[in-house]
């Protein structure tokens, strides 16, 4: 392995210098490059992921705890279509309205999946707060679909906590 | 003298692992200080596998970035074969393909080691200092090549102070020498964290390690089916941020550079426009009705751009080969440089090569599904040669000079 990993450094190495030397002999390039390959290094470093890590914690901060990853998620899948889409929309490649659908999407997904996991998480706590039925009866069908009754759900009832 | 050679090479490494005067603690602020950073979700395992994803990534891009590139500066040894017609479309396609899916890629795998950026001491020694910089030169080409890329797929250069071509060829060489030695020295911290497991450590409510790399698939899939219907039709319905949009431009194929743009309206349109074909000894010019009038083939190739787009068209005109022959040359030892009305333009001439020059494929098209050429798509002749980039489709001819095969 130390071999293979002396010739990966040596070869990298003479690719690296490769550029270096071509990219400075280059007619068609003048200086303008270094500084783009400055600039995105500065950009990203010390704009775009410090706002990321940012944003992340606004999340935390004020996204309620069961969707924040989610959320997180969701956030992270459109910053990298905005890097994508950013330069089409802005640039001359023809805006096409069209590409706000990507957007949508991934928030109809997030959104619903929130609205599916708060639902079931309700259902549940129906169902812990529903008496045991006795066994002679017959399953209680009548009670399913039921509202629960104002201001007597719990917040956060242990499973198989006895009702009150 | 090799004994000299190894004491030297032992001497310099002891010198350049000698630690440095550690720097002053009252500097060591802001993301410098000691758990600066929540580090629970980040880990080598999360890193290790990014990596080797993006690394993927980025071979793949290298690999058909450099074929793309050898294509149109053909060196001496290089020989690019005219079929299967479609292979420049799928070998160019991927290359857009992959290098957009790596965008996430690219951004969680700099996050999970952004605290390292932060490491005090900033360097320990020289080698230390050394391996830095290749990593510096290694995340700013990898930018480089993922964001002038998107910027061309997007035909927006304002941002970009340099020609793009040559900019992204020579940054995607440091990009993968950096590379190569990036994995050369992480390569035992890669094997260690790929070969035990560690239990996830993520608190409630942030990304798991199986969160995040969720989540970069579904960007990267997401990026995928959102502009890949550029070049696979199919998916041109749902592609909703594909840049080009085929079936929205004249005759059903996209158009990177107007006949208006290029200049050559007047020169198009003109009733003394002729082909001039010269052969090695004799010149001669064709008129419209002349080109006509010789043998017509229909071929139906794709038309296949460097940034990623290709669509397919059913070409008809004069094949290639038969001009060449016309001109007093045998198509089997010969090539053609072929020379659009333009006046200027980085593009606007272009060398057939043998493989191409022969092929009965490749012809100088004056329709385009039934119709004669759209000025846009370079009437009144254009070349159409199968397996080739769209930038070496010369539109707008003018003159056709063939020559004995160099």
């Amino acid at each position: 392995m130390r071999t293979a990993r002396r010739v990966l450094i040596a070869f990298g190495g003479l690719g690296m210098a490769y550029a270096v030397v071509g990219a400075l002999t280059d007619p068609d390039l003048k200086g303008g490059a270094f500084v783009f390959l400055a600039g995105v290094l500065v950009a990203h470093d010390a704009v775009l992921l410090p706002l990321t890590i940012g944003a992340g914690a606004l999340v935390g901060r004020f996204v309620p705890l069961p969707s924040r990853a989610l959320v997180r998620s969701a956030l992270l899948v459109s910053l990298a279509v905005t890097v994508v889409a950013l330069p089409l929309m802005v640039g001359p490649g023809k805006p096409a309205p069209a590409g706000f659908a990507t957007y949508g999407l991934v928030w109809a997904v997030t959104g619903s999946i929130i609205l599916t996991r708060r639902v079931r998480e309700a259902r549940r706590r129906r169902a812990d707060r529903r008496p045991p039925a006795p066994r002679a009866d017959p399953p209680p069908a009548q009670q399913s679909g039921c509202p629960p009754t104002p201001g007597t759900a719990p917040r956060s009832p242990a499973p198989g906590t006895p009702p009150p | 003298m090799v004994r000299d050679a190894g004491r030297l090479i032992r001497r310099a490494h002891a010198w350049m692992s000698r630690p440095l005067p550690p720097p002053p603690a009252a500097l060591r602020r802001g993301p410098l200080r000691r758990g600066a950073f929540d580090t629970s979700g980040r880990s080598p395992r999360l890193t290790s596998l990014l990596g080797i994803a993006l690394g993927s990534a980025f071979a793949v891009c290298f690999l058909t970035g450099l074929l793309s590139h050898l294509i149109q500066h053909p060196p001496f040894w290089f020989v690019w074969p005219s079929r299967p017609v479609a292979l420049y479309r799928v070998t160019q396609g991927l290359h857009v393909a992959t290098g957009l899916a790596s965008v996430p890629l690219l951004g969680a795998k700099l996050w999970s080691v952004y605290p390292r950026l932060f490491g005090w001491p900033p360097v320990r020694n020289l080698t230390h200092a050394i391996e830095r910089a290749s990593i510096a030169a290694l995340v700013a080409a990898a930018l480089f090549q993922v964001i002038s890329g998107v910027l061309n797929v997007a035909r927006w250069y304002d941002p970009m102070p340099f020609f793009f071509t040559a900019g992204h060829y020579w940054s995607a060489w440091l990009a993968i020498g950096a590379l190569l030695a990036h994995i050369g020295v992480k390569l035992p911290i890669v094997r260690q964290a790929l070969a035990r497991r560690i239990p996830e450590r993520a608190p409630a409510g942030t990304l798991t390690r199986r969160g995040l790399l969720g989540t970069v698939g579904v960007a990267a899939g997401l990026i995928t089916v959102a502009t890949a219907g550029q070049t696979v039709a199919p998916l041109a319905p749902v592609s909703v941020l594909a840049p080009r949009r085929p079936r929205s431009e004249p005759q059903n194929l996209a158009v990177n550079k107007t006949s208006a743009a290029a200049g050559v309206r007047d020169a198009i349109f003109d009733p003394a426009y002729r082909l001039v074909l010269a052969g090695l000894d004799r010149s001669q010019s064709l008129t419209l009705t002349d080109l006509a009038a010789l043998p017509q083939h229909t071929v139906v190739l794709p038309i296949s751009c460097v940034e990623g787009w290709s669509a397919t068209g059913a070409w008809t005109g004069v094949r290639l080969r038969d001009l060449i022959r016309l001109a007093g040359l045998d198509p089997e030892d010969a090539e053609a440089y072929v020379e659009s009305l333009q006046t200027s333009g980085r593009y606007r001439a272009t060398t057939v090569p043998t493989p191409h020059a022969r092929d009965p494929f490749t012809l100088l098209a004056l329709r385009l599904n039934g119709e004669p050429l759209h000025p846009d798509h370079g009437y009144p002749a254009r070349l159409i040669a199968p397996n080739r980039p769209g930038v070496l489709q010369t539109k707008w001819v003018g003159r056709i000079t063939v020559r004995k095969a160099s």
